[in-house]
């Protein structure tokens, strides 16, 4: 069998060629690729390799071409000295690139060792940057919160009607709200300079080493009543509430009391609330007060009524005995006596039993300023004489209203002879009305520049039979059968009074009724 | 990983020592150095092994899922396959007797069987003609780069 060599020749030749040309463009394509991306051991590993490929189809193709060309062109001696250099230098380039592929593996694992770590590096970074971020605006949100909450407390804090304080062992006043200071009556500054010890507000010292006893056994005090002393030295009756707060001086962690106690860092706080009830106080008190007027009254009318027959018999017949008496000697003199004795206790018993409301009221259409004038106008000469002035601040819009005249003429009379009294020798009496449309009602206020009233007598002076003056001069019936005739009506009175510089007394009447 | 690699490149190694009959390489006569004919066999037997771990390992990893690596994993396919056609031209070529080529210097050379060789001579005809391996194998080789690059490119743009 005969076969021709010349197509092997043609494959050897052109294969050669072609292994030759796209060897280069794939090493060109590994030099692109590994320019992309010169970390990349993998893309490296395709430049070697390709390149041991180009190296090693060049060392063949050549071969192969220089053979056949030897051997067509009659030399072949000569390519049996250069057949054994070719043989090897192909040997050792695909011994080349046989090694380089073995070592695929490794480079793919490190390769993608480094491209983990890579990415777990970016990851991350990438957390940590998220983090960083997130972690700012946390922040910045909880300061907000934080901002906010304490914004809220604070405005708590500021606008309480009760005193809010926080003091430490000895009393010692570290925080107080505006309603505190002026509660007590003293400036921020002095709290801020700590020269204020809340133990001294208290009217009995006693109480507040009790309170502190309380709070350091049982962790608080509740709705205690107490008295402070206010500004002024008058007294203010308290409701009081009172926790502990543990704080370790280091760090400022506010602890739970119970679990502190044996803990021998830390330092006692005292919260206090407290609520003045003063005012409840007084309210009580008026009701109480109305109680006991209620209760004397029905008492009053009767006894009054009993003594009022004898008491005329006594006055009759003693005016009786004066008419046969001449002037002037003693016997006239002491039935005068008697008379005028007599007189004074059928006044007592018509105050009783008008205090005691045994006469009818006849309420009418009246001007209330018409009403006082009159008083004026009876009393202003006497009161002259004693350099006693009265002046009136009335207020015009004052409408006429439905009242029993004649008992509120009585009332004032009662007032101005009791601010008169006060006085003694040159003063002056105000009087003033307003009217107010909102609540409506009437306010009249008597001020007189007087003694004043104290303040321990103030809760009394509505008593009946409470009285200072001497025997004879007063009944201590005048402000509670006033205080009768204004309830009656609906109204209210009270009083205002600074000792040394004078009172006011407030009347204040409904006006449509 | 590497220790198992070695071994079997070993049991390789004697098998294939084995199966190249070296006494049988001894009685020819074409070539001067046998040995020299040794080390190029092994050679291309040490590539054929390169090329087989190769795409074991494209095939472990699940590489060859993806178009770049299967179209590598084809290089190193029709490289084994050129590599097996060199051996067993070069071996055909080592046998004294089998053929005898004339007129080598012209275009018109041919390969003549010698008696009782025929089918011998044919294999030897075709297994010369080994480029028709190789060639494919570079081209696919090629592809495999362009395809990388290309994802390389796509990857870089996102
Ligand atoms: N304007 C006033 N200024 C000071 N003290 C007053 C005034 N009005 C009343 N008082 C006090 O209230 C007490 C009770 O008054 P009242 O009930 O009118 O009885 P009386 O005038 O008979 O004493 C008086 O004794 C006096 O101490
Ligand atoms: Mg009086």
């Amino acid at each position: 069998m005969i076969l021709p060599l010349f197509p092997i020749w043609l494959i050897d030749f052109a294969g050669s060629s072609l292994m030759i040309i796209f060897s280069f463009l794939c090493v060109h394509l590994a030099m692109r690729l590994f320019n992309q991306d010169r970390e990349n051991a993998v893309w490296i590993y395709f430049l070697w390799i390709t390149s041991a490929l180009a190296v090693f189809a060049i060392s063949r193709g050549v071969g192969h071409v220089v053979k056949d060309l030897l051997i067509m062109s009659g030399r072949k001696d000569i390519w049996t000295i250069l057949q054994p250099y070719s043989g090897a230098f192909n040997t050792m380039t695909f011994v080349l690139v046989a090694s380089i592929t073995l070592f695929f593996e490794r480079v793919w694992q490190i390769n993608q060792t480094i491209l983990r770590d890579k990415q777990a590096l970016q990851d991350s970074h990438g957390q940590i940057l998220y983090l960083n971020r997130h972690l700012e605006d946390l922040v910045m949100e909880r300061t907000r919160e934080l901002r906010k909450s304490e914004n809220k407390y604070r405005r708590i804090f500021e606008s309480s009607r009760d005193m809010i304080l926080v003091t430490d062992q000895d009393g010692q006043i570290l925080e107080i709200n505006p309603a505190g200071t002026d509660l007590l009556g003293f400036s921020k500054e002095k709290v801020e300079n700590n020269a204020c010890s809340f133990k001294h507000f208290f009217l009995r010292q006693e109480i507040w080493d009790r309170i502190v006893e309380e709070l350091l056994a049982k962790g608080y005090v509740s709705d205690l009543e107490t008295e402070l002393i206010g500004p002024e030295g008058n007294v203010i009756h308290v409701l009081l509430s009172g926790s502990v707060e543990c704080l370790l001086p280091d760090n400022g962690d506010t602890f739970d009391v119970v679990q502190t106690t044996d803990h021998h860092d830390v330092k006692e706080f005292f919260h206090f609330l407290v609520k003045d009830i003063t005012r409840r106080r007084a309210m009580e008190q008026q009701l109480l007060q109305a109680d006991k007027l209620a209760s004397i009254g029905q008492l009053a009318a009767g006894v009054a009524h009993e003594i009022n027959n004898p008491l005329n018999i006594i006055l009759g017949y003693t005016q009786f005995l004066i008419k046969h008496e001449s002037e002037g000697t003693d016997r006239y003199e002491d039935l005068r006596t008697i008379e005028k004795h007599v007189r004074a206790c059928k006044n007592i018993v018509a105050d009783l039993l008008s205090f005691s409301r045994s006469t009818r009221t006849r309420k009418q259409q009246i001007d209330l300023h018409e009403c006082i004038k009159e008083v004026i106008n009876v009393i202003s000469q006497q009161f002259e004489l004693d350099q006693v002035r009265i002046s009136t601040e009335f207020d015009s819009r004052v409408p006429t209203m439905i009242l029993d005249g004649g008992k509120i003429k009585q009332v004032f009379m009662n007032l101005f002879m009791n601010a008169k009294h006060a006085i003694g020798k040159d003063g002056l009496i105000t009087v003033k009305t307003l009217y107010d449309q909102d609540a409506g009602q009437v306010e009249v206020r008597v001020e007189d520049t007087g003694c004043g009233i104290e303040p321990q007598n103030l809760s009394r002076i509505f008593d009946p039979f409470f009285t200072t003056k001497e025997t004879g001069k007063g009944t201590g019936l005048g402000l509670s059968v006033s205080y009768g005739i204004i309830k009656e009506h609906g109204g209210e009175i009270k009083v205002e009074s600074e000792p040394g510089k004078g009172s006011v007394f407030i009347v204040s009447l409904p006006v449509n009724q | 990983m590497l220790g198992f690699n070695i071994l079997k490149l070993l049991s390789y190694l004697f098998l294939v020592l084995f199966l190249m009959q070296p006494d049988v390489a001894h009685a020819t006569q074409a070539h001067s150095y046998p040995e020299g004919l040794y080390v190029h066999q092994l050679a291309h037997f040490f590539f054929i092994l390169s090329m087989a771990t190769f795409i074991y390992w494209l095939r472990e990893r699940g590489l060859s899922r993806d178009k770049g690596w299967r179209l590598l994993q084809y290089c190193a396919l029709c490289f084994i396959l050129w590599n097996a056609d060199a051996m067993l031209a070069h071996y055909l070529e080592s046998q004294e007797g089998l053929f005898v080529t004339r007129e080598q210097t012209t275009l018109d050379a041919v390969l003549i069987a010698s008696g009782g060789h025929t089918a011998e001579t044919l294999i030897y005809y075709f297994a010369k003609m080994d480029h028709l391996f190789c060639v494919p194998g570079i081209i696919f080789l090629y592809a495999a780069l362009r395809c990388f690059l290309a994802k390389a490119r796509g990857d870089r743009v996102k």
